[in-house]
């Protein structure tokens, strides 16, 4: 018997109390959501979740070699570099990207986190007071704080100290590093989360419940828009910030990150006077932000969980607040029936269905984490807004948005939704229609065009004059319309409807072959642009490319024989041995 | 006129229906009863279409309804088993979903989608999301979704399931009304009393066989018994007061 056997019959005990097994039920439900637990769809287990949040951080630190590895240092001419003084940019972007995915973990699960319904109907008959459900709830809570802080963190606080002291012989000054950027960036997420929490306590608190329910979307949006601001501070602030001479302004009080990077600059002896004084700012703003968010919560949870059964379970949609838009739709973008139904379940899918709205926000947060990335980079080597602008990276900023949500959607798409109640599209879609590639594709355009190309077109004719902005507009869009064709070949289902595809036999080809079109698509292609932009003639030597991929999903489409069109709703795996069922 | 000739389908050569033959003719209502695994559910997934059988055809007025499976899934209703719906969408638009697909204009469809919703009283929960609607009510979106097209033919099955005393009530004399009007009435139920009286006719399967198909007063008649107690002849060899005195006595041990 080991001394550790003691210890895990203890925690064995304690996990199978009553407590226990209600703070795994609360974890489990914050994790998986309230929304129906038998349904068919993707179940989003916790692991999965959690690469999903540390993916973001690791991505960043990988690309970050380029910048700080010593053979491309003294490759492009780099020598004597200050390493911490290089790194204080990126130590500020991964505070913003820690505190935007935690903020938006905590967005997401808003409604799980707090016992709702359900939990009041299948808890409160049972022989447990409503004062221990608060308590199993508060230390899920807590669980979850800890959890996704060290999570989304974890890749970067190993990552980031790696590439950056690659250069340095002593593991100390690594340590040292680590040590500083871990207690930053998981400082940053504590904070984060709490001030989510902190804004839902004081609603739940302040709100009657019906006022709460509604106005609950509206702070939720408020919130995610304040956190895609805090991100995008990133290519700008830290040079503010190095700047700042004097007291230190407003808006320094009004970014906590400035406080969590300020902190790291302190602990580091390379604090400015207003660094010094900001950084005493992180500490006691988690302490004073725990106790308020907790008392809140309290208070809420009295004032809600308790009365529950009192409140009409009425989580009312606003009445049609969208029909000029559908209509309009229907007018210019969908013609037949199918398209017309299908683009408005598409749409409703993506933004309501728990499993896709985290996907699709997923793709959007990496878009953005990229998008910023090159943005940064842009503006690091360059000397003028239009030098900036006509650089590899800031051109490749659509490139990269447009790629991931193309693909990004394409794999969606082959997440079911509620796949029993696809049995309504089995029985109305003719089976030999083949509608479902063209509902895909205007999907994908309708994420893509609208958006990236009017604020690609109008940034560039500010930045870089009429033939620039068009000529960058124009490969945009026609490389966007390659990609999508490209995405869909032999694409036979109605979005959300089909069986999950057996990815196991092609899934590494399947990687490869997004890695490989990442590079093409989002690298290469605004690297050459950006030397044809210079001779925009050069230009023309692009259509060779756009000629074959054009031609082969043509081609591909052609030779499919009929059957392999005809829509399906059930992904089977090539049998190994294929019976003949004579006797039938 | 709608015809089942020596339909059987059969699951990795285990048979779930085996040579079953009826027709449903214009203003009959015909129910179909049978104890679990009698092999219904299969039934009326071939007559819907959404199941090919392994032998035998649907013929609807004549002809193989898997020639033109569009054309008659379009002057078909079917209200499933059970009320599989998106969850995330709200009672009004899952509607809006259904009678877009089915190609119905848009002034029509909308009026028709808020007549109905009031008609049966869940005019008030229309933009509520269905994963908050009780069974009752997701039971009863469904059965919208099925008849506002205004089909020929409706295949039922348990459409009754969940709802509340009123609105059964309301849909049984629904589909009383359907067969006076003509219409081809497919009714698959558990529950005796209301294939009783809804249903013009009968049907009665065991183990993927019709084992009785007449009309409802006439098969009472032939046995001199209800209809209950006829379908427990037919099908069922179970002594179900004995089996509740079991039940009680498990329930009641030390």
């Amino acid at each position: 018997m080991t001394f550790t056997e003691p210890i895990r019959h203890q925690w064995e005990y304690y996990r199978e109390r009553p407590f226990g097994r209600m703070v795994r039920l609360f974890v489990e439900r914050i994790f998986r959501g309230g929304g129906d637990s038998d349904s068919e769809g993707l179940d989003l287990g916790v692991g999965l979740v959690l690469t999903m949040l540390a993916m973001p951080g690791g991505f960043v630190s990988i690309l970050l070699f380029n910048k700080y590895g010593s053979l491309l240092q003294w490759l492009r001419g780099q020598t004597n570099v200050d390493t911490l003084l290089i790194a204080f940019p990126d130590e500020y972007f991964f505070i913003v990207l820690s505190m935007t995915v935690t903020g938006a973990v905590a967005v997401w699960r808003w409604d799980a986190i707090f016992p709702d319904r359900r939990d009041y109907i299948n808890l409160v008959p049972l022989p447990i007071s409503t004062r221990t459900i608060f308590l199993a709830n508060l230390v899920a809570v807590l669980f979850l704080v800890g959890l996704v802080a060290l999570d989304v963190n974890a890749a970067s606080c190993v990552l980031f100290p790696m590439v950056v002291t690659a250069s340095q012989s002593h593991f100390l000054f690594f340590f040292k590093f680590a040590a500083v950027h871990a207690m930053g960036v998981i400082g940053a997420s504590v904070f984060s989360f709490l001030a989510v929490f902190s804004v839902l306590g004081v609603l739940m608190a302040v709100l009657p419940p019906r006022a709460f329910q509604r106005a609950s979307a509206y702070i939720r949006g408020i919130v995610v828009v304040y956190l895609v601001a805090l991100l995008s501070t990133a290519f700008a602030v830290p040079e503010l910030l190095r700047r700042i001479r004097g007291p230190a302004p407003v808006w320094t009080y009004l970014a906590p990150s400035c406080w969590f990077v300020a902190l790291c600059q302190s602990l580091r002896g390379r604090a400015t006077p207003v660094m010094i004084h900001l950084a005493h700012l992180p500490l006691p703003a988690i302490a004073v932000l725990a106790a308020v968010a907790f008392g809140l919560y309290a208070m809420g949870y009295r004032r809600h969980f308790v009365r529950i059964a009192e409140i009409a379970d009425t989580a009312s949609v606003a009445h049609r607040p969208w029909k000029w838009f559908w209509n309009s739709m229907d007018r210019v973008w969908a013609r037949t029936p199918f398209e017309k139904g299908g683009l408005r379940f598409v749409a409703k899918t993506l933004t309501r269905s728990e499993a896709h709205r985290l996907i699709l926000t997923a793709v959007g947060g990496l878009g953005l984490v990229l998008g910023s990335q090159a943005l940064l980079a842009a503006f690091e080597s360059a000397k003028s807004l239009r030098a900036a602008a006509l650089t590899p990276d800031a051109l490749a900023i659509p490139f990269i948005l447009s790629f991931l949500i193309v693909t990004g959607l394409r794999v969606i798409f082959e997440i079911p939704a509620e796949l029993r109640a696809n049995w309504v599209f089995q029985l109305l879609l003719d089976p030999g229609g083949e509608e479902c590639e063209s509902l895909a594709r205007k999907v994908m355009l309708l994420a893509v065009l609208p958006w990236i190309l009017w604020l690609t077109f109008g940034i560039y004719i500010w930045v870089a004059g009429t033939l620039v902005a068009t000529l960058h507009t124009l490969l945009v869009a026609i490389w966007t319309l390659l990609l999508t064709n490209l995405v869909l070949i032999r694409y036979r289902k109605v979005p959300f409807t089909c069986t999950l595809p057996v990815f196991k036999q092609h899934s590494i080809v399947i990687l490869l072959s997004f890695g490989f079109g990442y590079l093409l698509y989002a690298v290469s292609t605004p690297e050459f642009e950006a030397s044809a932009l210079l001779e925009p003639v050069r230009m023309f030597s692009l259509l060779p490319v756009a000629a074959v991929a054009w031609f082969i999903p043509h081609h591909l489409d052609k030779s499919t024989i009929e059957v392999e069109k005809k829509l399906i709703f059930e992904e089977t795996a090539a049998r190994a041995v294929e019976g003949l069922r004579l006797s039938e | 006129m709608l015809e089942a000739v020596h339909l059987a389908k059969r699951y990795s050569s285990i048979p779930a229906v085996q040579d079953l033959s009826f027709t449903l003719r214009p203003g009959q209502v015909l129910g179909c009863l049978g104890p679990n695994g009698s092999g219904k559910s299969t039934t009326v997934k071939m007559l819907t279409g959404l199941l090919e059988p392994t032998r035998g055809t649907v013929l609807f007025d004549g002809r193989n309804i898997q020639e033109d499976l569009a054309g008659y899934r379009a002057r078909l209703g079917y209200v499933p088993e059970e009320p599989n719906l998106y969850p995330y969408l709200t009672g009004w638009e899952y509607l809006e979903l259904v009678g877009t697909l089915r190609g119905m204009g848009r002034g029509d469809l909308y009026v028709k989608i808020d007549s109905l919703l009031e008609l049966f009283s869940l005019h008030a929960a229309r933009h509520v999301s269905i994963g908050t609607y009780s069974k009752g009510m997701r039971q009863r979106i469904l059965i919208i979704a099925a008849i506002m097209h205004d089909p020929e033919i409706f295949i039922f099955d348990e459409p009754l399931s969940g709802l509340d005393v009123t609105s059964a009530l309301i849909f049984k004399n629904v589909v009383q009304t359907l067969g006076k009007q003509g219409k081809l009435v497919f009714y698959c139920s558990h529950v005796l009393e209301v294939v009783e009286k809804v249903c013009s006719d009968v049907l009665i399967l065991r183990k993927g066989e019709v084992i009785a198909q007449d009309s409802v007063t006439n098969i009472g008649q032939i046995l001199g018994q209800s209809l209950e107690n006829t379908f427990l002849h037919l099908v069922e060899d179970v002594d179900t007061m004995s089996v509740a005195r079991d039940i009680v006595s498990v329930m009641t041990a030390a």
